[in-house]
Formats: structure tokens, C-alpha cells, sequence
């Protein structure tokens, strides 16, 4: 209790700056998904170095596009390209073009020249296109040697693209059909493992989704805690929500990371888990107040919380345990999601602990209720 | 052993059972999300707009006949560009204002009408228009899964969004190889008409109307040559009334005409077949024309009688035969289609992610039992039981569902395997406080349990109330996240309260007088 005011004095300080950021700084990284845009995840065959592939963009006009590699190795890459903000009324169908234009700028010489001379990419065929290839010259194994070739590309280890004919031997093919696939066909530059386009007219409907998402949720939580506990409790813990939503996305400001849908997921996840840490000490204040009646309010919560202090910690490392593992080894596309579950479980064990009873105290000073704070 | 505790150790490997029986093989049983497997998740919007112009041509053409057979003369209807579904009639007798208006009354009931002197407006009724836009969107969700049937994939979820007013449709295809194919089956509007030809080709629309004295006759309409084939450029004069349509259909299959090039072979209905006798027999020698959405794909002059089938040439690429025939095959859309979001991913990438998905939680489940083995020792491995059985008890619930997981799902997973030991700690920390305070070991447990129930509920319902409200808001990935977490909390509370408590009675029962808890 004593450090009530160092700790909201932190709160205040790294909400301040958060938000300052957000408002008059570098802003709020909003993805594709709330902005409108397209994003593209692509491999290449070889690597591409992260300065080239900026410059090729760069040449197309392309150059606010935002890319990001994927892993260490300079053969993955998520790239995103917004429409401006004036052009708002376009159709989806723009974003899909810019799609198309970043992958044309992409695209190199020997593909053009590959592509122009009549060969097919082996490295985007579908599977109907490619058992018709191979139908024309072995028409018995096409189904059967189709069917082997896509589900090679397609596997873990080669991630849709192969690098040379070599690869394709282990998918068992005879060498006639090798030489065949040689000549009909070349191994294009790179394949699109991932490609998500969303309209502006979506984007903003799912920002004003997740808004009121997260307003609702709070109103519910508000409402179940002032049936089971008192109203003040309910508006102590749903300030501290507050607090750890406002630092969340303060946060993801300074760090420059983007909000997208898994993050929003990940928001409300933490405004449930850190209710849970608070409800838990509110629990403990409720029966300590039967309890320990002589005890003075302040010495009580004091009391709470260290009582439930071995807990709290316990279970937010669990907690933390298993998203630190999901942030290390869930990959890329879960990632922006682990990061915020990671500053959600850490600012919501903070406050529950240092903020939910401080609100408490000063929700008696300022209303002084008769009854006092027992249920 | 006490009665009762062993019918929960029955419930308990009962429940162990069913889960078991539900998600075994989890290959077959437990769907994966599109975001797994590799697929593509489009929204469209359906352009209702366009449904109501349709009806209000139609409705145009039954008011011209109308005023015919009540020998009214006129001079012009037609559709106001100001408000959608509105018409204007100008200029007829106003001495005979009243017979209009009686007309009007009688045959116009789905539209308001205002009559003044010698001109008329009639503007289609809110409940006339709710109506047609609600049909062009069940008609295209129709269409639409006819279509995606044609192109051989089944039981796809095809959704509506927004409710009987929404017009918006979510498509969830799995597997896609590729995507613009699809989309492009998909959004073609398939309006197949048959027309008579009076003029042209022309480079413009001026030279047409020379011939009618630069007005444009009332039975007649101009119409593009489609730019894709060698007609672009180009203009006719065509009859604005379709002979035979694309609802006449019975088939349309690709198949090649004299010269090897490829063409779409049709077979009309029936009673489309004798009105098209009929009608080449009349018009022997004249030119027809075969118009796709609105442009013109083919002329041909009329050199036989024709019935119920034959051949529309005018292609080059075969690919756009096949894909033409399975849009025609699957019916027209009454509406234009946009796509307003479109999500793409590649099998490879989603094979990749439930690899690192499946390393994950194993991952957090070695960590964490290393965690709870080292703090709490033996009641370490009581909690690592339950928690493994509330892993079993949400594949099973999974299976059971037919939820999907999506990769925020198996998150959700992580995430409940992290949150339901909370329930775990709550109860031994409880446990050790009252053996403190000198508590024998059996009531020191009891009493445990009974006040940290409590709590656990408290704390679970909230995050549940976030849960809920999420899988309101989301779609796809995202419900599959809320759906492990509400799954997973409410089997955390089973398996951490009552499952843990009958290991816990379990051992206990065993040793009559036990003083020591390894907890």
C-alpha cells in the first residue's frame, strides 16, 4: 500500500508517453486488417537481400510498402501496402491490383523470359494444370505423379517452393518425366505462402467491431463483479483493465509493432486474465473483512494481498512460461499475438497487485460509503 | 474405499473415455481451420442495388404493355436516375388521369404512386424493395454454392452476415491451389441472353441511330461488343426483349465447333426449345447475337430453325469455355458481386504453423510441469493430471463441436494450459495455508478446496464474459481462439476442482492416518 503512489505515478508516466506517442508521435501501427491493405508473405527460391528487394519496390513506386523478414536467412518476407488514406472509397479490387504490382516488381528477368517463351512456373502450377502437362506425354502416371510433385512442394521441408529439379526426385518420379518437366516447365523465382487483402470499407467496420468488443466485455465484467462483490470493487477492477489495455497499446506504439486481429484477441484475453489476479485479492479483501474486523481498511488489503502474493506470482509464470514458449517457437504469424500476451500478463500481475487495492482505498476516501466495503 | 468415490473415478474415466473417443484418430476428427490447412476466406458483398434496377426494367416493360391494352397512349416511361426504383411516366391524356391512376392502383400494388395532370411517378414500397434485395442475396448464395459444387468441392460453409437484412456472404474454401481462378468463377454475373440484331457493328453509338432519325426506337437498346474478343470496339442496335435467356438452360458443356475452336454446346428446356423454333423460324436469315453480362459475345445470322440445343462459338481459350460453362451450369447471379476481404494462405505455411503450434504447447506443458513438480512436489504431479485430462477433454470437446482450430486457437490452447493451473494454485496455496495453521491433512484439504471454489469461479467467469463477447466479435481464426478458451476454462474447473480433489481423496483414503502432504 505504501508504494500506491510510486506505482501510479509509473502507470501514469508510461501511459502518458504511450499515448503522446500515439497521438502526436509516430501513431498507432495499425495492420491491414484495421487500415485496408494488402499483405503478402512470399519465398524465394534463393535469397533475396532485404536492400534489393526495398530498391526493386522502390523502382515500381511501391516504396512505403512495409517488409518484414521472416526468420533469419533472407528468403522470407511479409510485405504490406496500404492505398492512401484519401482513397478510401476504393474497392478491394485496388488492393488486390497492388498486390499484383508488388509481385510483377518481384518477378526476375529469368522468369519473365521464362514465362514469355511459353514454360510453365513449376513453382505456382495447380495440380489440375500439372497432371494435364504430364497427361500429354505419360498419361497413366499423370493423376499419381501430379498428386506426389504438388504434395512435395507443399510439404514442411520445401515450403512451396523448390530450389532445383534435384528436389523433385524424392518425390520418386521416373527420369524420362524429369527430362519432360525440364523442358516444359521452369522453377519461377518465388511463391506466395500467404496473401490477405482487406477492403478499407472491412477495416474500419472491424475497428468499430473491436472497439465495442472490448467496451461490451468490460461493461460485463463491471456488472458480474458488482452482483458478486459491491459496484466499487467493480469500478476499481475494471480502472485497472483500463490501465492495462491503455499501457498494452501504449506500448505497441513505442515498439512499432502492428495491431492486427490476433492482437486485439490477445487484449481481451488480458483484460480477463488480469480481472482474474484482481478478483482474486478482492475475494481474499472480501473474507478478510468477516474476518479481521478490527483491522483498519489500508492494513487489511495490505494483509489480502500478501496472503494471496505466493499465487498471484505462481500463476502469472505459468502464464508467462507458456507464452514466452509461444512467443520463441509459435512462428511468425502467432508472434505479434505472444508479444502482447507477454506485456499484458506482466503490466496485468503489476496492477493487480499494486493498482486494483490503491483504487479501492480511493474510492473510500472519496465516497466514504456507510456500509463500508464488506459483502 | 468409500461408495462415492468410486462412482467419481467411473465419471472421471468415463469422461476420459468419451474425450478419447471423440478426438481419436485427431488427423480425422478435429477440423482445422483455414488458416491450418491452407485455403481461402472471401467476403463478398452483394450489390443489391442492382436487383432493384432489374425489377424496375421488368416492371417498366409491364407498364408499357399495360397502357397498350388500355388503349393509353404516352410519350415516355422511364426510370428516374435521381432514386433507386423509380418510375416516370410522362405525357399522356390528362383528361384521362383517372383511368391511369385506376390502372395504377390495380397492377402497380408494390409501388406508391403520385399522379398530376399528364405525368405519374411510381416509387417501388420499403417492404417491395426489403423484399428483392433479401431474394438477389439468397438467390446469389444460391448461386454461389451451385457454383463452388460445379468446381467440385463440398460442404463448404457458405454464410450470410448481418442478418436477413446483410448483404454480405462468407465463403470459406479450404485448400485452394488457385485463388484467382476461383474468385473470378465466382464473381462472373453469368447473364446469358439471346437477342435479334437491328444494326451494326458500329464504331459508334451516333452512325447506329442515323437510321431511326438519331432516336433511339423504344424496342430497341445498344449494346458493347465484348473487348475480349474481336467484336470490341464495336456497337449494335439489338432488341432490348431476351428471346431466350440463360434460365432456360438445361446444360451448357464446352465442346468444338467446325473449325476446332473451342465453343460452348447448350441444351434449352423444353418449352424455351418450342419458343425457339418459333422464333428462328420467323427470323430465318437475320442476324442473332449471344450477349454475356450485358456485352456481345458472338453474331451469327440465323441460317437454320433452331429447338433445344446447339453451339455458341466465338472463343479462343478453352480454360474460359470451362470456366464459362460452370458459372452457366450453376445459374446467373441477380446482382453484381464485390469482394470486400479476401485471406489466402498457402498449405505449406499452414503445415508449418501447426508444427510450431504442436512444439509450443508441448513445450509450455514440459515447462510447466517442471514448474509445479519442483514448487509443489508430489501435488505437483496431481495438478500436471488434471491438466493433461483437461487437454483430452478439449480435443474431445473440439471434435465434439466440429469447431475448428485455427492457429489463435491452438494459442488458446497454450494460453488455457498456462491459466488452468491457476485453479490448480489457488486450491494447494489455500491447502498449505490451513496446514500452517496447524489443520490436520484431510480437513486441511477439505477445507482448501471448499473456499477456493470460490474464487475459481469468480475469477473464470470473467474471463469467460471476455471469451463470449470475443467470438461475438470475430470471425474465422478468432472465434477459434475464444472457442478453446471458453472450452478450456470450463473443463479447467472440472478437472482442477473435481478431478484434482479425487486424487487428492484417492491417496488420502489409502493411509488411514496420513500427517504428512507432500504439497
Amino acid at each position: 500500500m505504501k508504494y500506491k503512489f510510486v506505482a501510479l505515478g509509473i502507470s501514469v508516466i508510461v501511459i502518458v508517453i504511450g499515448w503522446a506517442n500515439i497521438l502526436g508521435g509516430k501513431g498507432l501501427n495499425t495492420g491491414v486488417d484495421f487500415a485496408g491493405g494488402t499483405l503478402i508473405q512470399i519465398r524465394f527460391k534463393t535469397t533475396f537481400p532485404i536492400e534489393e528487394l526495398r530498391q526493386a519496390l522502390g523502382d515500381a513506386s511501391l516504396g512505403s510498402s512495409k517488409i518484414q523478414e521472416v526468420e533469419k536467412g533472407e528468403r522470407e518476407y511479409i510485405i504490406r501496402t496500404m492505398l492512401p488514406e484519401d482513397a478510401l472509397d476504393q474497392e478491394l479490387e485496388a488492393h488486390v491490383l497492388m498486390g499484383n504490382r508488388v509481385v510483377e516488381a518481384l518477378k526476375t528477368q529469368d522468369d519473365r523470359t521464362a514465362a514469355d517463351s511459353g514454360l510453365l512456373d513449376l513453382n505456382i502450377i495447380e495440380r489440375d494444370a500439372l497432371r494435364n502437362l504430364i497427361a500429354a506425354s505419360f498419361p497413366e502416371q499423370a493423376d499419381a505423379m501430379a498428386d506426389a510433385i504438388i504434395n512435395l512442394r507443399q510439404s514442411v521441408e520445401l515450403k512451396g517452393i523448390f530450389e532445383n529439379f534435384d528436389q523433385l526426385q524424392s518425390a520418386g518420379i521416373d527420369p524420362q518425366l524429369l527430362e519432360t518437366l525440364k523442358a516444359e516447365t521452369f522453377l519461377g523465382s518465388m511463391t506466395i505462402e500467404r496473401r490477405e487483402t482487406v477492403g478499407p470499407q472491412v477495416g474500419q467496420e472491424l475497428r468499430r467491431k473491436a472497439t465495442q468488443a472490448t467496451v461490451w466485455a468490460l461493461i460485463g465484467m463491471l456488472i458480474y463483479i458488482g452482483i458478486r462483490f459491491k459496484f466499487a470493487y467493480g469500478v476499481a477492477a475494471i480502472l485497472t483493465l483500463a490501465h492495462d489495455v491503455l499501457v498494452t497499446i501504449g506500448i505497441f506504439s513505442l515498439t512499432n509493432r502492428e495491431i492486427n486481429l490476433p492482437v486485439i484477441a490477445a487484449i481481451m484475453t488480458i483484460v480477463g486474465y488480469s480481472l482474474n489476479d484482481t478478483i482474486v485479492i478482492f475475494d481474499r479483501v472480501r473474507d478478510n473483512l468477516k474476518i479481521l474486523r478490527k483491522l483498519d481498511f489500508p492494513s487489511l488489503l495490505d494483509t489480502s494481498i500478501n496472503q494471496t502474493l505466493s499465487r498471484t506470482i505462481i500463476t502469472s509464470s505459468t502464464t508467462l512460461l507458456t507464452v514466452v514458449a509461444l512467443f520463441i517457437f509459435g512462428g511468425e504469424v502467432i508472434n505479434d499475438f505472444a508479444f502482447t500476451m507477454i506485456i499484458g500478463v506482466i503490466t496485468g500481475t503489476y496492477s493487480s497487485i499494486y493498482m486494483s487495492c490503491s483504487l479501492l482505498t480511493f474510492w473510500k476516501k472519496i465516497f466514504k460509503p456507510k456500509k463500508g466495503l464488506g459483502k | 474405499m468409500k461408495k462415492n468415490l468410486q462412482w467419481k473415478i467411473i465419471l472421471v474415466l468415463a469422461v476420459i473415455a468419451l474425450s478419447v473417443f471423440l478426438a481419436y484418430p485427431p488427423g480425422k476428427k478435429i477440423q482445422l481451420g483455414l488458416d491450418l490447412q491452407g485455403g481461402m476466406h472471401l467476403v463478398l458483398q452483394v450489390v443489391t442495388d442492382d436487383a432493384i434496377n432489374t425489377e424496375t426494367d421488368q416492371e417498366i416493360i409491364r407498364l408499357q404493355e399495360q397502357m397498350k391494352k388500355s388503349d393509353l397512349t404516352y410519350d415516355s416511361v422511364i426510370k428516374s436516375d435521381e432514386r433507386l426504383g423509380r418510375i416516370v411516366l410522362q405525357g399522356f391524356d390528362a383528361t384521362k388521369e383517372r383511368e391511369v391512376r385506376d390502372l395504377l392502383d390495380e397492377y402497380f400494388k408494390e409501388w406508391d404512386n403520385s399522379v398530376t395532370g399528364s405525368n405519374a411517378t411510381l416509387t417501388m414500397k420499403a417492404t417491395a424493395m426489403t423484399y428483392f434485395r433479401d431474394q438477389a442475396v439468397r438467390q446469389s448464395i444460391e448461386t454461389i454454392r451451385n457454383r463452388i459444387d460445379e468446381l467440385g468441392l463440398s460442404e463448404i460453409p457458405i454464410q450470410r452476415q448481418g442478418g436477413p437484412t446483410g448483404d454480405r456472404i462468407i465463403v470459406e474454401l479450404p485448400g485452394i491451389e488457385d485463388p484467382d481462378r476461383v474468385k473470378n468463377i465466382l464473381k462472373t454475373t453469368a447473364q446469358l441472353e439471346w437477342r435479334l440484331v437491328y444494326g451494326g457493328p458500329a464504331q459508334d453509338q451516333e452512325t447506329l441511330l442515323l437510321e431511326h432519325d438519331g432516336k433511339l426506337p423504344l424496342e430497341m437498346e445498344i449494346l458493347p461488343g465484348d473487348p475480349r474478343r474481336n467484336l470490341g470496339g464495336n456497337y449494335y442496335l439489338v432488341s432490348r426483349v431476351a428471346t431466350v435467356s440463360g434460365k432456360d438452360l438445361r446444360d451448357a458443356r464446352r465442346s468444338y465447333d467446325e473449325w476446332n475452336n473451342p465453343a460452348v454446346s447448350f441444351r434449352l428446356s423444353p418449352e424455351a426449345g418450342r419458343r425457339f423454333y418459333k422464333f428462328t423460324s420467323d427470323n430465318l436469315q437475320k442476324p442473332l447475337c449471344v450477349i454475356l453480362d450485358k456485352k456481345i459475345i458472338n453474331v451469327a445470322t440465323i441460317e437454320d430453325r433452331i429447338s433445344d440445343s446447339g453451339i455458341i462459338r466465338g472463343f479462343s481459350d478453352p480454360d474460359v469455355v470451362d470456366d464459362l460453362t460452370i458459372a452457366l451450369r450453376a445459374g446467373a447471379l441477380p446482382a453484381t458481386i464485390k469482394y470486400l476481404e479476401e485471406r489466402t494462405i498457402g498449405p505449406s505455411l499452414g503445415a508449418d504453423s501447426i508444427r510450431k503450434g504442436l512444439t509450443s504447447i508441448v513445450i509450455a506443458l514440459i515447462l510447466i510441469l517442471a514448474f509445479m513438480v519442483f514448487y509443489y512436489k508430489l501435488a505437483g504431479v496431481n495438478a500436471i493430471s488434471a491438466l493433461v485430462l483437461n487437454v483430452l477433454i478439449l480435443a474431445g470437446a473440439l471434435a465434439y463441436f466440429k469447431a475448428h482450430l485455427t492457429l489463435p486457437g491452438i494459442a488458446g490452447i497454450i494460453l488455457t494450459i498456462g491459466m488452468a493451473v491457476d485453479a490448480n494454485v489457488l486450491v494447494f496455496e489455500r491447502i498449505r495455508e490451513e496446514l500452517i495453521q496447524g489443520k490436520s491433512v484431510l480437513s486441511a484439504v477439505s477445507s482448501g478446496f471448499s473456499r477456493a471454489f470460490r474464487t475459481i469461479l469468480d475469477a473464470n467467469v470473467t474471463t469467460i464474459i471476455a471469451a463470449i463477447f470475443l467470438f461475438q466479435f470475430g470471425t474465422g481464426p478468432i472465434r477459434g481462439f475464444a472457442i478453446t478458451l471458453i472450452i478450456g476454462i470450463t473443463a479447467s474447473m472440472f478437472t482442477a476442482v473435481f478431478v484434482s480433489r479425487l486424487i487428492f481423496d484417492v491417496s488420502l483414503s489409502r493411509k488411514r492416518k496420513r500427517t504428512k502432504l507432500s504439497i
